[in-house]
């Protein structure tokens, strides 16, 4: 971790100087105008590598410059964004916890997956906009939007298309197009494939024909030639590849993107909203960002505080039209109930049990061990004392309770006081140094602000 | 061409930083893959704030040598103490910490070290070599394919149990299947067994579970013997501790000799596995260790099960270079490293895909001898953990059991910034602890939990794209194929279990 030059190792230094001054503070000392004096964590609803986590990062190692303290990334991912949102609406509100939103938010609610919506935020500033495109297959017959619409309309089986979930931003992009030209919802068979990637992975295998997802996501095979974009859905031509048609241009009037914004959860004292709004500011606009946005491929679209909220109103109720449409609800009908394989798997469990008769320890040999109170008191009290850290941890901080925990697993075990105290008070500290200073990784920070 | 060769040469091996950067990352490597919880991927991840201040070849060096080296690493915490490191060291962790109560944790470790950099190196070669061939072979595979393929990965599983415990094996798995049916399904979107508590949405995440399967229930076995007055069977820190390094590492070149069918097998495996995005080192480890059990007669000798790791070693760290594969030929990620590699070289405004051969052969070759530098790198400093590690088991267990379940609240915490994840942790180190005595193997319920959610998402597909007809999952030959391999492979294991309990019952008799 030495090897990056001295603005990291200043890095270094400056965050082991905030911790150590941090020790010695009480939480009620914090002032508004010293704010924020502890690391400040940006939830990433999405996995390491992708787009939005590939944006988080690079506004975290900007806002770090900008704020004096560590911004650190976590990927709470699962549930098609449900976790992540939901933990950025429910985090508390010391404006220490920013979301990086992305478009799911104006449709998980109307699937009824989560009671989220728009307004469980204060919404800082919209960043970007990327617009849906049409791919297919280099050796496809289709040249035009045009072309693949009339193709759609004269099928007899249907077309099996993808792009990322079912009930996704491109599912629903491509949806709302051919509904928007009359053509047959049966004229498609959106295949639920997770994420663009393998959806691309699987155009190229044959097994699908045509891909819904943004330019950026297709760049590689784009240059490559292995696809073919028919058009983008939007009004401008995309800046990154300012070769292809807009749908508008082919004289199909439909747009539509996914975006990516950063929110705070409501509650968060004025001051505060203020001092990360300007900060965000700062970053959005300098060059650095623009730069590497652009080398991404991603569009910059900046809209902030009040205006964006007014614009994620806006595409909620958008998406609510096409989502609650009853076409849209039928294409999401799966072939197997989601019951299908949990029961398949306990019939499977039950009919190897029985057919095979395995002996299990015999058992009286089992109830002998376990009523054997003196060998299984200790693994039971283990558990207990890592319940209470579960429950207490949050709270007291991450350096305290294992501390606590150490000391009173090793007080079982019957270890000596001074090695107890040596044991204690150096691995805790080295541990805690390690993940939260040297690796980044947040660890709960908790009333001694350690 | 060779105008490009010699330019990577000078970029790897002329710089002097580059140098450095191997050096250090290889530490780092080392470093969190030993640590339960942080994986390699976690590595790559943490590490991508810094690559902005590198130009693409040191990046490059740096995420390079770190995975592999993490990927090595992963096996220290999984000999010692039977806790996996890294997914990739799941498969075989019980069989290895059975050798580690014989005093053979050294010898191997050094074997374990010696074969990551052969599968390292020979993956390498097949990256260079056959790159563009294999990704075309890659790129037929589509989601029925991998269907089938999932569901061999699973039946390894079982081929990898011996004898009487084979039902177990499977019980094992359709616990593990059941387990990652938990949460929001991908396909269908909708929560399943969830009882309405929102951190459960995401689903049983399987590190957690498998630090706690693995770990804690070790730790808990432990306390129990400890408790009752019993001796460990067999002391983790004495045996070969006295043999100094060198021998051992003569002797693992020997076995490697004498095993080099066996270690080009499960290179060629690993890197096949591993070109297959959605399939990586973890799942290339099970498939090599199966392969290698089968092709050895008598499975419960010691000898023969420590050259069975040693396979799997070989074919995890293959896999590695078979994850670049479709990823410098066609952009697509073959793994979740190299998924964060593409933002990595995006982000130096090199697009990976077929033009990259014909921009920027020179960062192509650089990437090649890169791999084999790494590989190289990582035998003194593998040397160098594998001997640390031996002197932090030599802690006495009063102390060293505490901290373990600190490592492994700390891990499982880490991954997600979760108080869930460690909560998981914990009923899953409960469950491991029951299976233990009942002599259900932990192994089987990861790769259950790993495999479980695509093995349902791509039947799901196949299903949708064939309109709900079953014959959809057979009607492209390759499909077919893959599947008649399966079923084989299904009727095997039934022909031999019914084979064994009638040789049972009459010796039994």
């Amino acid at each position: 971790m030495y090897f990056s030059g001295a603005s990291r190792q200043m890095g270094i230094i400056c965050r082991l100087a905030v911790c150590f001054l941090l020790m010695g503070l009480v939480p009620g000392c914090d002032r508004s105008s010293d704010w924020p004096v502890r690391p400040v964590t940006l939830v990433c609803p999405w996995s390491a590598g992708g787009g939005t986590d590939r944006v988080s990062r690079q506004i975290a190692i900007q806002l770090e410059s900008e704020l004096g303290v560590p911004v650190n990334v976590i990927n709470a991912t699962g549930g098609g964004g449900v976790t992540g949102h939901t933990r950025g609406a429910i985090a508390a509100a010391d404006g220490y916890t920013l979301l990086m939103a992305t478009v799911e938010l104006n449709m998980l609610h109307w699937r009824g997956l989560c009671p989220i919506t728009p307004e469980s935020y204060r919404p800082l500033a919209k960043l970007n906009e990327d617009s849906a495109a049409i791919f297919v297959r280099a050796d496809a017959p289709w040249q035009t939007i045009q072309e693949l619409e009339t193709a759609l309309r004269e099928t007899t089986s249907s077309v099996p298309v993808s792009g990322s979930a079912a009930g996704s931003i491109w599912h629903l992009a491509l949806a709302g197009w051919l509904m928007e030209r009359d053509v047959a919802a049966d004229a498609t068979n959106w295949i639920s494939i997770n994420g663009s990637a393998p959806a691309l992975q699987e155009l190229l295998a044959g097994g699908i024909e045509v891909v819904c997802c943004s330019i950026p996501e297709a760049a590689a095979l784009l240059q490559g030639r292995e696809v073919r974009c028919l058009g983008v859905m939007s009004r401008e031509r995309c800046p990154a590849a300012p070769e292809i048609p807009t749908f508008v241009e082919q004289g199909v009037e439909w747009s539509v993107g996914g975006w990516r914004g950063l929110m705070y959860p409501p509650g968060v004292p004025e001051d505060r909203v203020e001092v990360m709004s300007a900060a965000i500011r700062r970053v959005a606009e300098s060059a650095e960002f623009t730069q590497f946005m652009d080398d991404a491929g991603f569009n910059i679209s900046l809209v902030y505080g009040q205006d964006f909220a007014e614009f994620l109103a806006e595409a909620d109720a958008g998406f609510g039209a096409i989502l609650t449409q009853p076409a849209m609800q039928q294409q999401q009908q799966a072939p197997l109930s989601p019951w299908f394989v949990p029961v398949l798997l306990i019939g499977i469990g039950v009919v190897v049990l029985g057919v095979s008769g395995v002996k299990w320890p015999a058992a009286a040999d089992v109830s002998a061990k376990s009523s054997n109170s003196q060998s299984l008191r200790m693994p039971l009290i283990f558990c207990g004392s890592i319940v209470l850290y579960i429950l207490s941890c949050q709270t007291v901080g991450y350096v305290i309770s294992s501390m606590a925990l150490l000391a009173v697993q090793f007080r079982l075990l019957r270890v000596g006081l001074f090695r107890l105290v040596l044991f204690v008070v150096l691995a805790v500290p080295a541990l805690y140094q390690v993940f939260s200073v040297v690796l980044g990784v947040p660890l709960p920070w908790g009333m001694l602000g350690w | 061409m060779s105008d490009a060769l010699l330019q990577a040469l000078a970029d790897v091996t002329g710089r002097l930083d580059i140098w450095f950067i191997v050096l250090a990352s290889a530490c780092y490597g080392v470093f969190v893959g030993a640590v339960p919880g942080l994986t390699a991927t976690m590595a790559v991840a943490l590490f991508v704030p810094i690559a902005y201040w590198m130009d693409p070849v040191g990046a490059l060096a740096a995420i390079v040598t770190m995975v592999a080296c993490a990927i090595f690493s992963g096996d220290l915490p999984t000999v010692f103490l039977r806790i996996p490191g890294t997914p990739a060291s799941a498969a075989y962790a019980e069989d290895a910490y059975r050798l580690t109560r014989q005093g053979k944790a050294q010898r191997l470790l050094c074997l374990a070290l010696t074969s990551s950099i052969a599968g390292g190196i020979i993956g390498a070669f097949l990256l260079m070599l056959l790159g563009s061939q294999l990704a075309r072979v890659a790129r037929m595979f589509s989601v029925t394919e991998y269907f089938w393929l999932y569901l061999l990965g699973l039946s390894c599983a079982v081929l990898v149990s011996s004898g009487g415990s084979r039902v177990k094996a499977v019980l094992a798995l359709v616990l593990g299947l059941l387990l990652s049916t938990v949460g929001l399904s991908a396909v269908h979107i909708e929560p399943r067994f969830t009882f309405g508590i929102p951190a459960l949405y995401q689903g049983i995440s399987f590190i957690p579970a498998m630090i706690g399967l693995f770990g804690l229930a070790e730790v808990f076995s432990n306390l129990c013997e400890m408790s009752a007055g019993e001796t460990p069977g067999g002391d983790v820190s004495t045996g070969d501790m006295a043999d100094e390094n060198w021998s051992l590492v003569r002797d693992a070149q020997d076995r490697m000799v004498r095993n080099s069918g066996g270690v080009g097998r499960s290179s060629l495996l690993g890197v096949l596995i591993g070109m297959l995005p959605g399939a990586g080192a973890d799942i290339a480890a099970w498939v090599a260790l199966a392969a290698s059990k089968r092709s050895r007669p008598n499975e419960d000798n010691d000898e023969q099960l420590m050259q069975s790791i040693a396979d799997a070693t070989t074919a995890n760290s293959a896999a590695l270079a078979g994850g670049w594969i479709p990823t410098l030929v066609f952009g697509i990620p073959g793994d979740s490293v190299t998924a964060i590699v593409i933002g990595v070289l995006l982000m130096k405004n090199v697009t990976p895909g077929p033009v990259i051969f014909e921009e920027q052969p020179a960062l192509v070759y650089s990437i090649y001898l890169i791999f084999i530098l790494a590989n190289l790198v990582m035998f003194p400093i593998g040397l160098l953990a594998i001997r640390l590690g031996a002197r932090i088991v030599r802690i006495p267990r009063q102390i060293l059991l505490p901290l373990i379940v600190l490592f492994c609240i700390t891990g499982s915490y880490a991954l997600n910034s979760s108080m869930f994840d460690v909560t998981t942790m914990l009923l899953m180190g409960v469950l491991g602890f029951v299976l233990n005595r009942w002599g259900v193997p932990p192994g089987p319920v990861v790769l259950g939990l790993v495999l479980g959610g695509p093995l349902e998402e791509r039947l799901i597909q196949s299903l949708s794209a064939s309109e709900g007809s079953l014959s959809g999952l057979v009607s492209r030959p390759l499909s077919l194929g893959l599947a008649m391999v399966t079923g084989l492979v299904f009727l095997g294991i039934v022909m031999s279990e019914i084979r064994d309990r009638r040789n049972g019952r009459i010796v039994g008799r």
